[in-house]
């Protein structure tokens, strides 16, 4: 009876045909070309000025302290925000975990953000953190707080843009812990509760061991998500001052479109994609199905 | 004795509520007070837009003078056409996009094939690499197709999308068995019954998908701002980004304005569809 439903064996050809063809050229074949740019000497403005030049773009990478400055940069940026989004977004999903009146309200506002574009969030919390005019200082002179150079500083710039990035960030992951503490079965719960543990206890010992995996993929996926930082540093602060928010992403945009030297950029997001392909690789073997 | 042990827990337990809706309120306060600034000072004159947020006050959150100069300014600036173009783009991301992830996702789903996990890895693995990494050799591919400026550069390298593809999959596998084998038994092709049996009960995946993929267009201004940088097919974020950063006076009305719509539609786009959408990001991650 079964045997009688057997495919045709181009059924799924035709069915995953559009799919693989559009993946393989426009994801796939970039990844492989943007390797192979950062093999040569190209420039956007010279046609036929194409050539080989082995690892000469890497040892560039290695040698430039701008672009060198840039992989450290955004290193420390890493170290901030990744951990701090993770953070504030398990807290924020254990409170609006809550079963309390209203709660889906705050649900709902809390999900907004996240529809907001990173460059609309970018414009407008600059606007709002102008330093002479705008109302974060505001609000800050009305509490007593002295006024702040924010985007302005080179110490405070790349702390405004954490902050900026997490007021999407930190409700888009808090998402997925949600959904995990809503998965954590009421009966675990309520046992802990009759043994009079706290709900820190709870929080700590029962919730956080149980959304190890989540946390782990989360962590991963910002992590990558974050490496490719771009739209609120192009209009923000142009890497400044002074370099300090001068994150890879935004060198190899400067390199590649502005001064136009393809394989510099192709060698810096090279170096990039090597280490984003480590990561995939760790939140594979992390989130593979364990039986 | 014990009315003074229950009262304590009562009081504890008042006093726990009143923190969580602290907590809950100043949040809530966070999102909204710069959405809610914006949206006033949108429609206000650009002599008096600072005039409440330094020094600081409530009127920041109430136009000062009422007034539709900014959005006046960028309507006659094309901001109109960015919208349409948006929107244009949107519709017909939507449509490809959705063709081409449910038709993958069903394969997956519901067909028998070699190299089934492979390829899905595949998938997966291509939206693990965010996009933007890619985006120069993708800039200098759609270059050498001769595609840049036009719109199918905007719209195709974004069509097959693997969350699209992946959330398909989930929700496809999820169908009952018999709803498909009755039809195969009748002689109906896979074709028809994906398009007259499986799509018609899908409406909660297809919405998802095509939340996510409007959103991903709407929200895009990397790609475009490399792709397509004439004003012919300018997209709302770049024309935001360029009302914001490229002039050399600061047009603060405009910025407000251009924001407040680029703001606007992904907001009520999105609280309707809210569980569709939820659902859409969550099986991304979480069910592999």
């Amino acid at each position: 009876m079964l045997k009688s439903f057997s495919l045709d064996r181009w059924t799924p050809v035709f069915f995953l045909a559009p799919a693989f063809i559009l993946l393989l050229v426009f994801r796939y074949v970039p990844i492989v070309l943007g390797f192979e740019e950062a093999l040569y000497t190209n420039s956007l403005s010279q046609a036929g000025a194409r050539k080989f030049v082995g690892l000469a773009n890497f040892l560039a990478v290695y040698e430039d302290p701008v672009v060198w400055g840039s992989f450290k940069t955004t290193l420390i940026f890493s170290l901030v925000v990744n951990p701090l989004q993770v953070g504030l977004a398990l807290l924020l999903a254990e409170l609006v975990n809550a079963r309390v009146p209203g709660i889906a309200v705050f649900r709902a506002i809390y999900l907004v953000p996240i529809a907001i574009s990173a460059p609309v969030t970018a414009i407008a919390w600059g606007l709002a953190l102008d330093p002479n005019y705008g109302l974060i200082n505001g609000i800050f002179r009305s509490i007593g707080l002295p006024r702040q150079p924010f985007l302005q500083s080179p110490d405070q710039a790349l702390w405004s843009i954490i902050g900026i990035i997490s007021w999407i960030g930190v409700p888009y992951w808090s998402l997925f812990f949600l959904a995990g503490l809503q998965g954590i079965s009421s009966d675990v719960l309520e046992s802990a509760r009759v043994d009079g543990a706290s709900s820190l206890r709870i929080f700590v010992s029962i919730k956080l061991p149980l959304l190890r995996r989540i946390i782990a993929f989360v962590l991963v996926t910002d992590t990558v998500v974050n490496f490719t930082l771009f739209a609120p540093v192009y209009l923000l602060t142009r890497g400044g001052p002074q370099l300090s928010t001068h994150l890879v992403m935004y060198e190899a945009y400067r390199r590649g479109l502005v001064y136009g030297d393809i394989g510099i950029a192709s060698a810096i997001v090279s170096v990039l994609l090597i280490v984003v392909i480590v990561f995939v690789a760790i939140e594979f073997i992390i989130l593979r199905p364990q039986h | 004795m014990t009315w003074d042990a229950a009262t304590s827990a009562r009081l504890r337990k008042a006093g726990r509520a009143i923190i969580l809706y602290a907590l809950l309120i100043g949040l809530a306060i966070v999102v909204i007070l710069p959405i809610s600034w914006i949206l006033a000072s949108s429609f206000t004159t650009r002599e008096t837009v600072w005039k409440n947020a330094l020094p600081f006050s409530w009127r920041a959150f109430f136009p000062e003078e009422f007034t539709l100069d900014g959005y006046r300014a960028i309507f006659e600036k094309d901001f109109g056409a960015a919208l349409l173009n948006t929107f244009f783009l949107g519709a017909v991301t939507v449509i490809l996009g959705i063709a081409v992830g449910a038709m993958s996702g069903f394969a997956f789903a519901r067909l028998k094939f070699r190299w089934k996990n492979f390829l899905f890895a595949l998938v997966v693995f291509s939206f693990m690499i965010p996009g933007d990494l890619t985006i120069i050799p993708s800039f200098v591919l759609v270059r050498d197709l001769g595609w840049l400026n036009t719109w199918q550069g905007l719209i195709v390298p974004g069509l097959a999308n693997g969350i699209v593809i992946f959330l398909f999959r989930q929700f496809f596998a999820e169908i009952p068995q018999d709803l498909i084998d009755a039809p195969r038994v009748d002689g109906a092709t896979w074709l028809q019954v994906f398009i007259r049996i499986i799509l018609p009960v899908s409406k909660p995946a297809l919405i998802s998908a095509g939340v996510i993929l409007f959103l991903g267009q709407w929200n895009n201004f990397f790609w475009p701002l490399l792709v397509a940088p004439v004003p012919e097919l300018r997209v709302v974020q770049v024309a935001v980004s360029i009302i914001g950063i490229e002039q050399n006076v600061n047009l603060w009305e405009q910025m407000f304005a251009s924001s407040t719509l680029a703001m606007l539609v992904p907001v009520l786009l999105i609280l309707p569809f809210q569980r569709y959408y939820v659902g859409g990001i969550l099986g991304s991650g979480l069910k592999g």
